[in-house]
């Protein structure tokens, strides 16, 4: 019933944001010398415009200002007081800081925290629905497995609602019937097979990770020396812990990993990479593409240049406003 | 309370309006392509009209959003897919979008998966459209079952020379580059393809030094490297239907594992090149955010009377017409088909003999990164601004001498490899662009990607003093019987109906290629005088590893010209099942595609298609008894 209720919801907002239009109410911006008709349209479609953007650069202005603000803003909007302190060692371990700035001085824990609030910790992008079952059953294993069909294949012709076996199948031997029973052999978007959303599984996760700590290496993850921090993250990334939440704690590392790295390289909108610390260290120049700052730099010739050009980084905050005629 | 809608009829009836379905909506929409006659077209699609002044000008360096949060692309919840390697196996869903992210990033709206592509392209030659009978003829059939196993190689229905007039067409459309014998470019060298006769519409982008580098060496080895064929346009051009294009900006955030929508519209795609044809003709109508689920037959003549879709609001539109073309992507052609009962699905059994029917049959991947053997190397004294300058798929050089038959094939030539038919594409020189996701995550992360020496590593990675050169010759793979996309029962879309299920293993050939090539183009790099040029570890059979799923899936709803494996005829017409054709619907794309194909892009193939298919649904406009065309 939940289901259904959920399914209400998203049917709605994932079709589509607008109702069905009809060719006469879509302008196609590049037709303006080619039609006269279309030509009007377009004139009075940009007048509109230009009203619409001259209120959307004041608008854009705000934002800005506000982004600018967020981005060095200190708090949080979705970890807890003890997620905070552990995931900030976490992160500080993953990207240290050593004479160049790291996970810390980017702000990385902001970038996940807003993360886990926003869209990625509702899974919002994700396909949710069961049957959960688990990849990554050891080739060893010679088990079967039986899942009921659901109603709507059941109902198509020539179908029944009997379970189905599924007896693995070695590889490349069709008719060999043991091994692998659901696990492709690929990464390819199939690992995550829990009935957790992110802001769960990174909960879950956390409180195992530093159960772990206490059992490995007898104490919280923050009272540990840099170097057995280290050590015990390499051993999530080997599945060393047995028991771990009945999560594989590879998968767990996987997301602290990414998400770290995301936070001292993504765009500073998303809380992260503060003042572009991390395109800085990287030499990333974001969205300057040569002139930003008046320095007088082509794309083209760049592209085909030997020798590299160091640019100042420009932000995405920074070139709307630009684009949108603010300074 | 949703309701029941029905629209008023339509001649011509495009499900999906991606690139292929463009092309339909202008051939058959404006009346002076049509002998004078106004047929009206409606054209239906999930998604939204993109305009990329609003939607992508100011927004799509937004990594996070764009790369991984594929906020232009086909949504999960909406729809996925399940994927497993054997038919023994329980498939498991894809239930993200992972970094490298773009796996599944499937079109969503108009002008589909090309909004964000990286518009490498090209043509299929001779070879590619009679490769099952040319292998037999040269290398006896034999060879053919040890270097595919369970092979459902076929021939196309036509040959090159009778596809070479619909590859003009596509190419004027949507405004290619290249220079296939050096006219273009001055360039001493020739014939990248000596069986085009005549040139690209628009010149490609400046080579890199990378590209140049490669293009040298290549040369002094006796190979013919010809610049890389982008449809990311290099000039501002008008094609043949009068839409103006505006030329690429180099500003990187184009291509590479992140692959971005484009702000310019440089990126060819149905929504820049054919859509606004078809607007402009007066006969068309435009259905977005729309998504269809059934099409409906007639219980006698079993053709097909209309579409059914749901709109944003739950209400169902029943959308009638006289003949329908299946422009929907990949596996959703497949998909709708099976669930409305439209030809005859596919049927495994172990045994090739006994497998039956053709929706779902054959299907191949054209990307496989991570299994080849990989060659890497550094070039000295050459770096540059790899991030973000560059395009997609501009600035490149590439050599066709390792790929189709052009080579010797045979056990004794191939000096103790493993024997396969086909091979790759090679080449040098692209900028991807795009930002830190094209870099850090290029490969996803892993253990090694934490700690200080590690960071250290990552300093000015994006400004490099030295070319870091990597090829992974992405070999020929081959249809089997045992490659194949039905319905999954157990996972449905968000509305109810059954995924699509993909089983899918890699075949011998391609891994046996890969494995020979990759010494070809260690000797390339080792000409071109890069140092520590090696050979990486191949990924064992059966090991887990990363793989591009989804986005260049060929094959499993074939042209054909044997009627009971194939779904579409040589006018891309259906004429399953044998008994009974559903003869009103046709069809293009990268999953009608009949054979393996050795370029990593695809749609080169499938372009033309839609050219063939458009001609094909006019000549049954004409008919006086609706039938199949002979
Ligand atoms: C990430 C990525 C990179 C690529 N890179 C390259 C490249 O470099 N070079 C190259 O040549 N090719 C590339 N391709 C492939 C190329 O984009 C496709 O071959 C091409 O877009 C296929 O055209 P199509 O018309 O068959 O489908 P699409 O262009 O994808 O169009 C399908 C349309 O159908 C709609 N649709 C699907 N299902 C439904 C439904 N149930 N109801 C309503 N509408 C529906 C979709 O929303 C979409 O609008 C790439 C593809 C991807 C995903
Ligand atoms: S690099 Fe060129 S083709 Fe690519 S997105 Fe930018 S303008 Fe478009």
């Amino acid at each position: 019933m939940a289901d259904q209720t959920r399914r209400e919801f998203l049917k709605l907002g994932l079709a589509a944001a607008a109702s069905a239009v009809t060719a006469s109410a879509i302008e196609i911006p590049l037709f303006n010398n080619q039609n006269s008709s279309m030509q009007t349209k377009l004139d009075n479609a940009n007048s509109q415009l230009n009203n619409a953007n001259s209120q959307l650069s004041s608008a854009n202005t705000q934002i800005s200002n506000l982004k600018a603000r967020v981005n060095t803003v200190v708090g949080f909007v979705s970890l807890s007081v003890t997620e905070q302190s552990l995931l900030e060692k976490i992160v500080e371990t993953i990207i240290p800081t050593d004479t160049d700035p790291g996970a810390k001085e980017a702000g990385a824990i902001y970038f996940i925290d807003r993360a886990l609030a926003g869209d990625y910790g509702q899974s919002a992008n994700m396909f949710m629905d069961g049957p959960h079952v688990l990849p990554r059953i050891p080739a060893s294993t010679t088990n079967t497995l039986s899942v009921n069909p659901t109603l709507s294949w059941a109902n198509l012709p020539g179908n029944s609602s009997a379970p189905i076996t599924y007896t693995g199948g070695s590889i490349g031997t069709p008719g060999v019937g043991a091994g692998i029973t659901s696990s492709p052999r690929v990464g390819s978007g199939i690992n995550y097979q829990y009935p957790l959303n992110f802001r769960e599984f990174w909960r879950v996760g956390l409180v195992a990770l530093q159960a772990y700590a206490n059992s490995a290496y007898g104490g919280n993850f923050e009272t540990l020396s840099s170097a057995n921090q280290l050590l015990l993250l390499q051993d999530l990334w080997g599945n060393k812990p047995t028991s771990f939440s009945n999560i594989l704690p590879s998968d767990f590392a996987y997301e602290l990993t990414f998400m770290t790295w995301a936070g001292f390289l993504m765009d500073p909108i998303y809380g992260g990479n503060q003042n572009m610390v991390g395109w800085t260290f990287t030499g990333f120049n974001g969205v300057n593409f040569g002139n930003f700052y008046g320095e007088g730099q082509d794309q083209k010739a760049l592209m085909v240049a030997t020798a590299p050009t160091r640019l100042k980084p420009a932000s995405l905050a920074q070139y709307q406003q630009q684009a949108s005629g603010g300074t | 309370m949703p309701t029941t809608i029905t629209e008023p009829a339509a001649d011509v009836v495009i499900l999906g309006v991606g690139y292929m379905s463009g092309v339909i909506a202008a051939e058959l929409s404006i009346a002076s392509l049509n002998g004078g006659k106004n047929y009206k077209v409606v054209a239906i699609t999930k998604g939204p009209y993109w305009d990329y002044v609003n939607d992508f000008s100011t927004t799509k360096y937004d990594e996070w959003g764009v790369g991984l949060g594929r906020k232009y692309d086909s949504p999960l919840p909406l729809q996925s897919a399940t994927i497993r390697n054997t038919p023994y196996q329980f498939a498991l869903p894809v239930r993200r979008y992972t970094m490298p992210i773009q796996y599944h990033a499937l079109g969503h709206g108009v002008g589909g998966a090309a909004q964000h592509y990286g518009g490498t392209m090209g043509r299929q030659g001779p070879w590619g459209y009679t490769q099952y009978s040319s292998t037999i003829a040269r290398y006896g059939a034999s060879f053919l079952d040890t270097v595919n196993p369970h092979s459902d190689l076929e021939d196309w229905p036509l040959t090159y020379a009778q596809y070479e007039p619909y590859y003009v067409e596509w190419e004027k459309a949507h405004g290619l580059c290249g220079d296939y014998n050096g006219s273009a470019t001055n360039q001493p060298s020739d014939t990248g393809y000596p069986w085009m006769s005549q040139n690209y519409p628009l010149p490609p982008s400046p080579l890199t030094p990378v590209g140049q580098s490669f293009q040298t060496a290549a040369q002094a080895l006796g190979y013919h490297p010809f610049p890389h064929v982008s449809a990311l346009a290099s000039q501002p051009y008008i094609n043949q239907y009068g839409v103006p294009v505006n030329p690429c900006v180099y500003d990187g955030y184009c291509g590479g594992p992140c692959d971005y929508a484009c702000e310019t519209g440089a990126k060819a795609n149905a929504a820049y090149r054919t859509i606004p044809a078809a607007m402009k003709s007066g006969n068309f109508t435009l259905v977005v955010n729309s998504f269809i689920f059934r099409l409906d037959t007639d219980p006698i003549s079993g053709l097909v009377t209309a579409a059914r879709y749901y709109d944003p609001q739950g209400n169902v539109h029943v959308q009638p017409g006289t003949v329908f073309f299946n422009g929907m992507w990949g596996y959703n052609m497949i998909r709708v088909m099976l669930l409305s009962g439209i030809g005859a699905p596919y049927v495994w059994n172990s045994s090739p003999a006994s497998v039956t029917g053709s929706v779902g049959r054959g299907l191949t991947n054209g990307y496989l990164p991570y299994r080849g053997t990989n060659v890497s190397g550094t070039l000295p004294n050459n770096g540059g601004n790899a991030y973000p300058a560059g395009n997609g798929s501009g600035g490149s050089v590439d050599i066709y001498d390792l790929m189709d038959d052009n080579f010797d094939h045979s056990v004794s030539a191939l000096a103790g490899d493993p024997p396969f038919i086909g091979g790759a594409e090679i080449g040098a020189g692209g900028y991807p662009g795009g930002g830190p996701g094209n870099i850090t995550f290029a490969g996803g992360v892993s253990s090694a990607s934490m700690g200080g020496t590690f960071k250290t590593t990552q300093k000015d990675k994006y400004l490099p003093t030295k070319t870091t050169l990597s090829s992974t010759p992405l070999a020929h793979d081959l249809p089997t019987t045992d490659n194949y996309i039905d319905l999954d029962p157990h996972y449905t879309d968000i509305y109810g109906d059954p995924l699509s299920r993909l089983t899918y293993d890699w075949t011998p050939n391609t891994y046996n290629g890969a494995t020979h090539l990759v010494k070809k183009v260690k000797d390339i790099f080792t000409q071109m005088g890069a140092q520590n040029v090696t050979i990486g570890s191949t990924v064992a059979p059966g090991a887990a590893h990363n793989d591009w799923w989804g986005h260049h899936l060929r094959g499993g709803c074939r042209i054909g010209a044997n009627q009971s494996t194939s779904v579409w005829n040589k006018w891309n017409q259906c004429w399953s099942p044998v008994s009974k054709p559903v003869f009103n619907i046709f069809g293009a794309g990268e999953i009608t595609n009949t054979s393996g194909d050795n370029v990593p892009s695809g749609t080169h193939v499938a372009g033309p298609q839609s050219y063939r298919a458009a001609e094909g649904i006019k000549q049954y406009l004409a008919l006086l008894t609706p039938g199949l065309l002979t």
